[in-house]
């Protein structure tokens, strides 16, 4: 009988305990979760193959670039978001070519390691190119469909998008940047399936600052687009305001809200046109000087081409954002004067068929 | 035991004989006692006994001089004893013989309040009305409402003034009823006096929204042991009970302790949990028949997790109102990321001299210590992790409507897709993930955490002196009146619970890194630490970091009330002036705000100047104290009281109040800087009501009119703005609302003994009446980023509308194009029903069963706005136009539907033996089920911009909602 009775008293705590409801009110320390395993997964395409599955056609454009197949690329993750020069994407490479992957969430270094492997199922997700101008190629890319019309791919977002489609597998694998010759370099309409290095990881040495377009015959060095306000048409003629070209002032990498307020407030810009080229009927930025403070231009970041040749004269940007933590850092003045050459080390990318260097961070850039 | 001879007279009786008469009346509001039995006795014989009427009264007759004793004894009432002396003859009509009552009717109790403190969004812990006082219409609105977050009045928590042991102790940082301090603790702070609306009470003048004096001391205490066990499905499963309480002895000591522990979860919500205890105990003295000390000392430690609100959206794709974004699993086990921590024990020290019924003096001194905690997610360079951010939700990915430019319906489809369904697998998509948490912190090699649980703290020291004085000069005059003096330091800052995993926290403004990243020393929390060490402090386990300041508030004031009470008439007259000050004391330098050094001088590192300067040219400092406001306070109330022949009462009542701002609303970012809110002024209310009582023959009835009209008033709403990444803050001045309304109450015998219907209702207008001022300021630097004034704050035009195309409204316009306005849609005082009404059949047998249904209607409840739609710039949109579509979109205030409940309680009590008590009480709550029924949340305060940048949308409001069908029940022992 007492046996019961206790018997009883226990069955109803284990009851009790076992609900739901009670777990947070009897565990005091909850156990650390045992670390996640890495995926093992088999890629059933090279970077390369997915690449040329674009260029002819596999993936339509009134599909939205869709990937209908069972398609498994993997790679190592060559790039990191944590300075903040790439955002919301990364990297993979493989030994065929590098491809972003247009994840869509911040901080992505925290769960996908520079140097892990990832294995991306492609299905369901769409395959697009970004930067494709009348000039060359620009980058083909892993992303979701965009039925807005404003780009050939979206980004996943969607963390169950995200969660079946991105796999993660080994860590501690990083990749190594192979330094590239001259003629290694891609010509505006290679691809990620014609050249290699096209979206990996490399270096390109000797770079001397400013560039000649000979199309133009203009001299280059840097290049920005802001805006008069970004809560507005970003498109509207009236609304950009274009710095490029030689003697833009700008001095450093890229610039934050604090050094584009500081560079517009030294007045070098004052002379630049509001508009697109050909459209100069919005009057200059000098303008709009008011009380000194540039009342009607917003104050915001702003993403910069550094412009640099190669020995044989052949363009390479180094594109840095204006939301990173390097972007204010100075260029060397000796660089800027072109007495210094330098290397630089980051994902080799097209934009329009031009050669643009996006690195991870400020020390990818040295001095030679 | 408290006498209470409201009035005594001599008549010259024609009768050879003397006699005795009264009625018994419940203590508070003079409602009759009926079945009282009243033994009346001579040199310890009784001589006869006496059941009371219906309207209390009893009569002995026929009685020979000399010196009586009458014993009164009722069901649920504290029996008292009182000496009558019978001379020449007289009869001697006592008029009243004031009961206390033992226990509310049907034993339930306070802890069916959800304990609802989401600091966030402006919710408190506090019941709506207190119930201690036998008013028909607080007895049933004051418990029965408050599942639907029923405000007396519209009135806020912070006017309602709640005492303890004669102390007040509204919290002195947020003006807030602390009843958590003693949750719990339903036995020892059972005894309470309560006054209702403008009524001053004998512990202080009072506000306009009542006066509630829990008494606290162990003599107040029900005598004897008590056992009960509860489970509810509300709140928490169980909760277990144990009181004793000594009464007075003979040697004239009284003790009392309680303790309980509140365990488990609910029916509805998950996630929400308790597992806190309370422990009371109690002593005091009395010599000499007139001193008496006292002290008691509780507490009540524990945890508990809390709720959240999400939007509509949330809850349609879980199906379910009550989804709570709070937890999530880890290693499969419920984990709840909001757990409020807390142990702040209370200690009371009273000395009491009454050394006659005409002179009764107090002093009592309270102190409140301890910490109070509540944990967060903080995370640095890491995603949003909350399940329901809304960049998660199928809204984010697509609006039907084009203007949204959110096209993306198969990415909203995957999003729906992890909503909707259940399983295992979904539970990371619909709940916090916290394995992710700890394997993104395992992926830094240097244990560096990106996740974080913070706690942040509130720690109260609270020291409080009260000097209370009764004394009746005259039989018709009284003079209550008193010192209070309070002095309070709330160390606010935070500590590091929960690692998740790694081994450190770096001690940064991760809000600042983004804008500031070139100047490593303005993004520290702790600037000296950095300048001192070269690096920013690696925090670990229960290390401080963030924020770290002192409250400091200090407070003094004298009071008095004067009563005259002859024949019929009563008449009031009473007063305060004090004075309140307060400051802010930062303990650590913020980079972004250094001020000024030790010295006075500026701050520099690496060649910049660090210390910043407002647009007045004053400095913006973090640390240090900051100027103190010093405000002048005081109230003057007048009342007037006639009781007819018959039951019949008037009375009304007129204050007038000066406030000083609460601390919490008088900085703009107290997190981070000295900075006042600019404009700041003390709140100013005005109001006055007038009521009708009459209580006879078991009729109760009470109707009140009232006028409140507050000026003045200051809000800072501060929430985390992921646009911004940064905290912001709104603060907003000049808010001024109107509270007009109705109050009534009946309850009317109906035929069968113990049988009464009682209804209620409350109706009133309670709207805002001015146009505040709003300036927006972020936590990550010191620039304002809006500041204007907030012209449909109060009301929205209403546009004349030539006809409809597609359903969608086209407005009319005049010669020179411009909309016409018809009129004025008014803005109301939100989270409550501004029409409550109730209709309870009450039934109760003499064998000790009670019945009680009840049937509740609430409706013309409205949701809180936030002041940022109010603005022109919100309604003008990206083009800066003001349209007609765009000020009706944009400004207007969502209302609630109405709402019907339906509740069932039945209990029982036996009495063995006269000496054991044994009951329960089993209580229904919402039988029909209504899990539709919003109970109040908040306006999100961020804006949408459109496709064509030229309108801007809202986001997604949250909400609260009342749970669905609930159980109470409880049963008790006692003897």
């Amino acid at each position: 009988m007492k046996t019961n009775k206790i018997f009883a008293a226990l069955a109803a705590i284990t009851l009790f305990v076992s609900c739901e409801e009670f777990q947070p009110v009897f565990t005091v320390d909850y156990e650390n979760p045992s670390p996640a395993k890495p995926v093992e997964m088999t890629a059933t395409h090279t970077i390369a193959d997915v690449a040329q599955m674009y260029t002819n056609g596999t993936f339509k454009a009134s599909e939205y670039y869709r990937v209908k197949d069972y398609i498994v690329v993997s790679g190592v993750v060559s790039t990191t978001d944590q300075p903040g020069n790439f955002y919301k994407s990364l990297y993979i490479q493989d030994e065929t070519g590098g491809i972003e992957v247009k994840i869509g969430k911040n901080a992505l270094y925290n769960d996908y390691l520079p140097g892990q492997k990832l294995y991306v199922l492609c299905q369901d997700l769409s395959v697009g190119q970004y930067g494709l101008g009348s000039n060359g190629n620009g980058m083909i890319q892993i992303g979701f469909s965009d039925p807005s019309g404003s780009y050939e791919t979206s980004y996943l977002e969607s963390p169950i998008i995200i969660n079946t489609h991105v796999f993660t597998g080994e860590k501690g694998n990083p990749v190594t940047p192979v330094v590239l010759k001259e003629s290694e370099l891609p010509g505006s309409s290679d691809t990620q399936k014609t050249n290699k290095n096209v979206g990996r990881l490399v270096t390109i040495t000797d770079l001397t600052y400013g560039w000649d377009d000979p199309k133009y015959g203009d001299h280059n060095e840097a290049f920005v687009l802001l805006y008069l306000d970004s809560n507005k048409d970003k498109k509207a003629s009236s609304n950009r305001i274009f710095i490029s070209g030689s003697g833009t002032g700008i001095t450093t990498w890229a610039m934050s809200k604090a050094k584009m307020t500081e560079y517009l407030y030294s007045g070098i810009w004052d002379n630049v046109y509001i508009g697109n080229a050909k459209d100069y009927n919005y009057g200059t930025v000098g303008d709009r000087k008011g009380d000194g403070t540039y009342p009607t231009i917003e104050k915001a970041a702003g993403s910069v081409s550094q412009y640099f040749h190669t020995p044989s004269g052949k363009c390479v940007q180094i594109r840095t954002s204006g939301f990173c933590k390097f972007s204010d850092t100075e260029i060397d003045p000796a660089v800027l004067a072109g007495t210094k050459k330098i290397s630089v080390t980051g994902i080799l990318c097209l934009y329009q068929g031009n050669i643009q260097m996006v690195v991870n961070n400020i020390d990818d850039i040295k001095i030679q | 035991m408290i006498l209470a001879l409201a009035l005594s007279f001599m008549a010259w009786a024609q009768s050879p004989t003397g006699g005795i008469k009264a009625s018994v009346v419940s203590r508070g509001d003079k409602v009759p006692v009926s079945n009282a039995k009243v033994a009346l006795q001579k040199d310890g014989i009784t001589l006869t006994t006496a059941i009371t009427a219906e309207d209390g009264s009893f009569y002995f007759k026929d009685l020979p001089d000399g010196p009586y004793s009458l014993s009164v004894d009722a069901e649920e009432y504290t029996p008292i004893q009182i000496n009558v002396l019978i001379e020449k003859g007289n009869v001697r009509n006592l008029m009243f013989v004031t009961l206390t009552p033992q226990q509310s009717n049907n034993d339930l109790d306070d802890s069916n309040f959800a304990e609802f403190d989401l600091d966030d969004s402006g919710y408190t812990d506090a019941p709506t009305i207190l119930f201690g006082s036998n008013d028909v219409f607080t007895s049933v609105a004051g418990y029965g409402f408050s599942a639907i977050r029923f405000k007396n009045r519209g009135y806020d928590s912070e006017s309602q003034d709640v005492y303890l042991a004669g102390v007040p102790i509204n919290d002195a940082i947020t003006g807030y009823s602390p009843f958590s301090l003693w949750s719990g603790l339903n036995e020892a702070m059972r005894s309470k006096d309560t006054t209702l609306g403008l009524s001053t009470s004998d512990v202080g003048v009072g506000g306009f929204n009542g006066v509630t004096n829990i008494n606290a001391m162990p003599e107040n205490v029900r005598p004897g042991w008590r056992f009960s066990a509860l489970t509810n499905s509300a709140l928490y499963r169980l909760r277990l009970m144990a009181n004793y309480a000594s009464g007075q002895l003979d040697n004239g000591w009284s003790f009392a302790f309680n303790v309980s522990a509140r365990l488990g979860g609910n029916d509805w919500v998950k996630g929400v949990y308790y597992r806190s205890f309370a422990f009371y105990a109690g002593l005091s003295k009395k010599f000499a028949d007139a001193h008496r000390f006292s002290i008691v000392a509780f507490a009540t430690p524990g945890q508990r997790g809390a709720q959240n609100a999400s939007t509509q959206e949330v809850y349609n794709l879980m199906g379910d109102n009550m989804y709570n974004s709070n937890w999530g699993y880890q290693n499969g086990k419920v984990r709840n990321s909001r757990v409020r921590i807390t142990c702040e024990p209370v200690i009371i020290l009273k000395y009491a001299f009454n050394p006659s019924s005409a002179l009764k003096a107090e002093a009592t001194v309270l102190y409140r210590t301890g910490y109070n905690g509540y944990t967060a997610l903080d995370w640095y360079d890491a995603s949003d992790p909350r399940p329901d951010y809304y960049r998660n939700l199928p809204s984010y990915a697509y609006i039907e409507d084009e203007d949204y430019n959110r096209t993306n319906e198969e990415k909203a489809a995957w999003s729906q897709y992890a909503w909707t369904h259940r399983g295992k697998e979904y539970n990371n998509y619909q709940h916090l993930n916290w394995d992710r948490l700890y394997n993104v912190n395992y992926n830094n090699p240097d244990g560096r955490s990106k996740y974080a649980l913070e706690e942040r703290r509130v720690d109260q020291n609270d020291l409080n002196i009260a000097l209370n004085v009764k004394w009746s000069p005259l039989d018709y005059l009284t003079l209550n009146a008193g010192l209070n003096g309070r002095i309070n330091r709330t160390e606010n800052y935070k500590i590091m619970n929960d690692l998740l995993g790694g081994t450190y926290y770096l001690n940064i403004d991760s809000f600042a890194e983004r804008d500031f990243a070139s100047n490593e020393a303005l993004i520290q929390n702790d600037l000296d630490y950095f300048l001192k060490n070269g690096s920013a402090e690696k925090i670990t386990k229960n290390g401080k970091y963030g924020y770290d300041y002192y409250a400091q508030i200090r407070r003094g004031k004298a009071w008095f009330n004067l009563t005259y009470k002859k024949n019929f008439l009563t008449a009031y007259a009473a007063g305060s002036i004090g004075v309140d000050a307060f400051w802010r004391e930062g303990l650590v330098r913020k980079g972004l705000f250094a001020g000024l050094d030790d010295e006075g001088k500026e701050i520099i590192y690496q060649g910049k100047v660090l210390t910043t300067y407002d647009a007045e040219g004053n400095v913006i400092s973090s640390k240090g104290k900051s100027a103190t406001s010093t405000f002048l306070v005081g109230s003057a109330k007048v009342g007037i009281a006639y009781d007819f022949i018959g039951g019949h009462r008037i009375s009304a009542n007129a204050g007038f109040f000066a406030d000083a701002p609460t601390f919490n609303q008088s900085f703009i970012s107290a997190r981070t800087r000295n900075s006042l809110v600019a404009g700041l002024k003390d709140k100013k209310t005005v109001s006055a009501d007038v009521n009708y009582q009459y209580n006879n023959n078991g009729f109760s009835v009470r109707l009140t009119g009232f006028f409140t009209k507050i000026y003045n008033q200051t809000d800072v709403m501060s929430f985390y703005d992921d646009s911004q990444q940064s905290f912001t803050n709104f603060a907003m001045t000049g808010i001024d609302q109107r509270h007009l309304g109705l109050e009534a109450g009946v309850k009317v015998p109906l035929g069968v003994q113990g049988l009464s219907l009682s209804a209620v209702v409350s109706f009133g207008e309670y709207i805002y009446t001015s146009t505040p001022h709003m300036v927006q300021t972020v936590d990550n630097n010191s620039s304002i980023i809006r500041n204007e004034d907030v012209p449909y704050w109060s009301k929205h035009p209403i546009f004349k509308i030539a006809g409809y195309v597609d359903g969608v409204p086209v407005y009319d316009e005049d010669a020179e194009g411009n909309p016409i306005i018809q009129g004025y849609q008014k803005h109301y005082v939100p989270s409550t029903p501004q029409l409550a009404t109730a209709l309870a059949l009450n039934y109760r047998t003499s064998s000790y069963w009670f019945f009680e249904l009840n049937g509740q209607f609430f409706t013309n409840s409205y949701l809180d706005m936030n002041p940022l739609y109010r603005t022109h710039f919100a309604c003008g949109g990206g083009d800066g136009v003001e349209t007609p579509a765009e000020i009706i979109y944009m400004t207007s205030q969502e209302k609630f539907d109405p709402a019907f409940l339906l509740n069932l309680s039945v209990g029982k009590s036996w009495y063995i033996n006269r000496k054991y008590n044994i009951g329960f009480s089993l209580e229904g709550k919402n039988l029909l089920n209504n899990k539709n029924v919003k109970t109040g949340g908040y306006e999100q305060t961020r804006l949408i911009s459109s496709q064509g940048k030229d309108r801007y949308y809202r986001f997604d409001p949250k909400y609260f909602y009342m749970q669905g069908i609930n159980y109470m029940l409880n049963i008790y022992f006692r003897f």
